[in-house]
């Protein structure tokens, strides 16, 4: 179960630096050797987009070690918390003082870390690989427990749905900890091909000229980054090397998916359209390019090894076509399950390869599929799932709130609330989601709308966005 | 109101700042407020209050305050100096 193929290649775009093959090899190695020296267990990994944070990464993989991979915007505090609840063994990529129970290592190889003094108290399963965090109740972080297969199927299937070939290079531009963007740097590993780590936006100079100078083959993108690329005039025929998009974590709408995929028709390039969850680690299905134009609207297939159906309101599934129900994933990609405490981490598989998805949505005759709205309450921002009771939650405090989901952003209804409450209240969610504030639309109402049964008239709050 | 009250209004209401927010020395990434996403919207308010089209590299050199006043003056719209 290899994650590196012996070809793949990293590229440094701050130094231009190429690490590859026996080089790659040797690097990884080196750190697996630092890695046993340390406590044994699971690793954090603070996962900022650089080569050494990937080096430790893949170390940590080949070591067997499972690695939560962690957001470094994460504030001291949530780190702290999370630390506390999972006891890994090591936190690597740190600054600061260690919290209690851990001493500090500046290792030569791996950075300065935090070494937990005594042994865990839970052995991780060894089944166990990858741990991404996602949101739990009251906004705090919960970890989908990823096996060492489900990453290297995804990664496969992956590449094989992308045809990513050796000679391609994909562009760190999404954060390596986030789902997809992981996603993005194991499936190109994996086939041998390369990845060009940087850290820059799309809004900034130097990501656009390393795009260049490294003549980098494909973007991978969110619904904001594609209206970003909209706003800059994004013209494929400038990169004579860049010839596939992807498009993942939310709904593009469909004007935009039309747009781009006839950019790239214009330089024989690609664009792909697909849907997954951090739960399926990440992808579930991929529209083959070439068909996008009489599939639109559709997420595509299953990917290679993966099953759907939908699942009736009496309970039964189907993937018979044009009956629209809750979105069932099968396949090796679907997580373990979840954790909440130290505890969890030494769980074994609790889905059964089954991922009921929280999803609507219906598949065509030829197995496409088209999502059409969600059963339970979630919202996506900037790609990323939030429930929205939870949301609601958050605010209790601040009077009768209503949170609905909007095109890419969390609409939030609240009673009587002047401008400046409006602002604090955006930016208290953005800051306990870590999150950015214009993710979530703060709306002033004289009464939130009610059902008979006394409920919140969520359908009547959806129209009114 | 003058093109300069206009451009500060722009700002604040892009950025999420308050009315009276100081805003002639911001610079992009120099405020927690002003990050990329925010910037996307800058650029959208600019071109709908000034009623101009902003170009690729001018939306990534639009990295202060000034350098949006420069970059809208070059487009026509007069600041009064």
């Amino acid at each position: 179960m290899a994650l590196v193929h012996p070809s793949a290649r990293l590229v440094d775009a701050g130094s231009g630096a190429v690490l590859s093959g026996d080089a790659l090899t040797a690097a990884i190695a080196m750190r697996v050797e630092a890695l046993a020296q340390l406590q044994s267990g699971v690793v954090f990994a603070r996962f900022p987009n650089d080569v050494e944070s990937v080096l430790r990464y893949l170390a940590g993989w080949q070591a067997l070690r499972p690695m939560a991979l962690i957001d470094p915007g994460l504030p001291a505090a949530t780190l702290a918390d999370l630390v506390e609840r999972f006891e890994p063994a090591l936190v690597t990529g740190v600054i600061g003082s260690p919290p209690p129970g851990y001493r500090v290592v500046d290792d030569a190889l791996l950075g300065p870390l935090w070494e937990r003094i005594a042994r865990p108290a839970h052995e991780p399963h060894p089944a166990l690989g990858v741990l991404l965090a996602t949101s739990g109740s009251t906004g705090n972080p919960k970890f989908v427990r990823l096996s060492r297969e489900a990453i290297t199927a995804n990664a496969t299937a992956i590449a094989e749905a992308l045809h990513i070939a050796p000679e391609e290079l994909a562009p760190t531009n999404l954060s390596l900890f986030y789902s997809y963007g992981m996603s993005v740097l194991n499936s190109h590993l994996t086939a041998g091909a390369g990845v060009l780590v940087q850290s820059h936006s799309l809004l900034e100079r130097p990501f656009w000229e390393d795009l260049a100078r490294y003549e980098a083959t494909s973007l991978a993108a969110v619904p904001y980054q594609y209206e970003m690329l909209r706003r800059l005039r994004f013209d494929p025929a400038k990169y004579p090397r860049l010839r596939t998009l992807t498009q993942a974590g939310g709904r593009l709408r469909t004007e935009l998916v039309t747009d781009f995929h006839a950019r790239m028709q214009t330089v024989d390039g690609r664009m792909f359209v697909m849907y997954g969850q951090t739960e399926a680690g990440p992808r579930m299905t991929t529209l083959p390019s070439a068909r996008l134009p009489e599939k639109l609207g559709s997420v595509g297939p299953a990917i290679p090894g993966g099953r759907l159906s939908v699942k009736l309101e009496d309970g039964s599934e189907t993937s018979q076509p044009g009956i629209t129900g809750e979105v069932i994933y099968r396949g090796p990609n679907v997580m373990m399950g979840y954790a909440e405490r130290a505890a969890d981490l030494s769980l074994g598989d609790e889905q059964g390869g089954a991922l009921v998805t929280g999803d609507l949505g219906w598949l065509d005759e030829d197995g496409y599929l088209f999502i059409s709205g969600r059963l339970k309450r979630f919202g996506k921002v900037f790609g990323v799932r939030l429930n929205l009771d939870d949301v609601e939650k958050l605010l209790r405090d601040r009077g009768p709130v209503a949170a609905v989901s909007g095109d890419d952003k969390i609409v939030i209804w609240a009673e009587d609330a002047e401008d400046d409450v409006r602002r604090e209240m955006a930016s208290e969610l953005a800051e306990k989601l870590n999150l950015h504030w214009s993710g979530f639309d703060v709306r002033n109402i004289d009464s939130l709308p009610l059902l008979a049964s006394g409920k919140v008239d969520y359908r009547a709050l959806e129209k009114a966005i | 109101m003058s093109n300069v009250d206009r451009l500060r209004k722009s700002f604040r209401t892009a950025l999420d700042l308050s009315s009276d927010y100081d805003v002639d020395s911001l610079e992009y990434r120099g405020i927690e407020k002003w990050d990329s996403l925010a910037h996307m919207a800058l650029v959208a308010t600019l071109e709908d209050e000034f009623g101009v089209m902003i170009d690729t590299d001018e939306v990534i050199d639009m990295s202060s305050f000034t350098k949006a006043c420069e970059i809208l003056t070059k487009q026509g719209v007069d600041f009064g100096e």
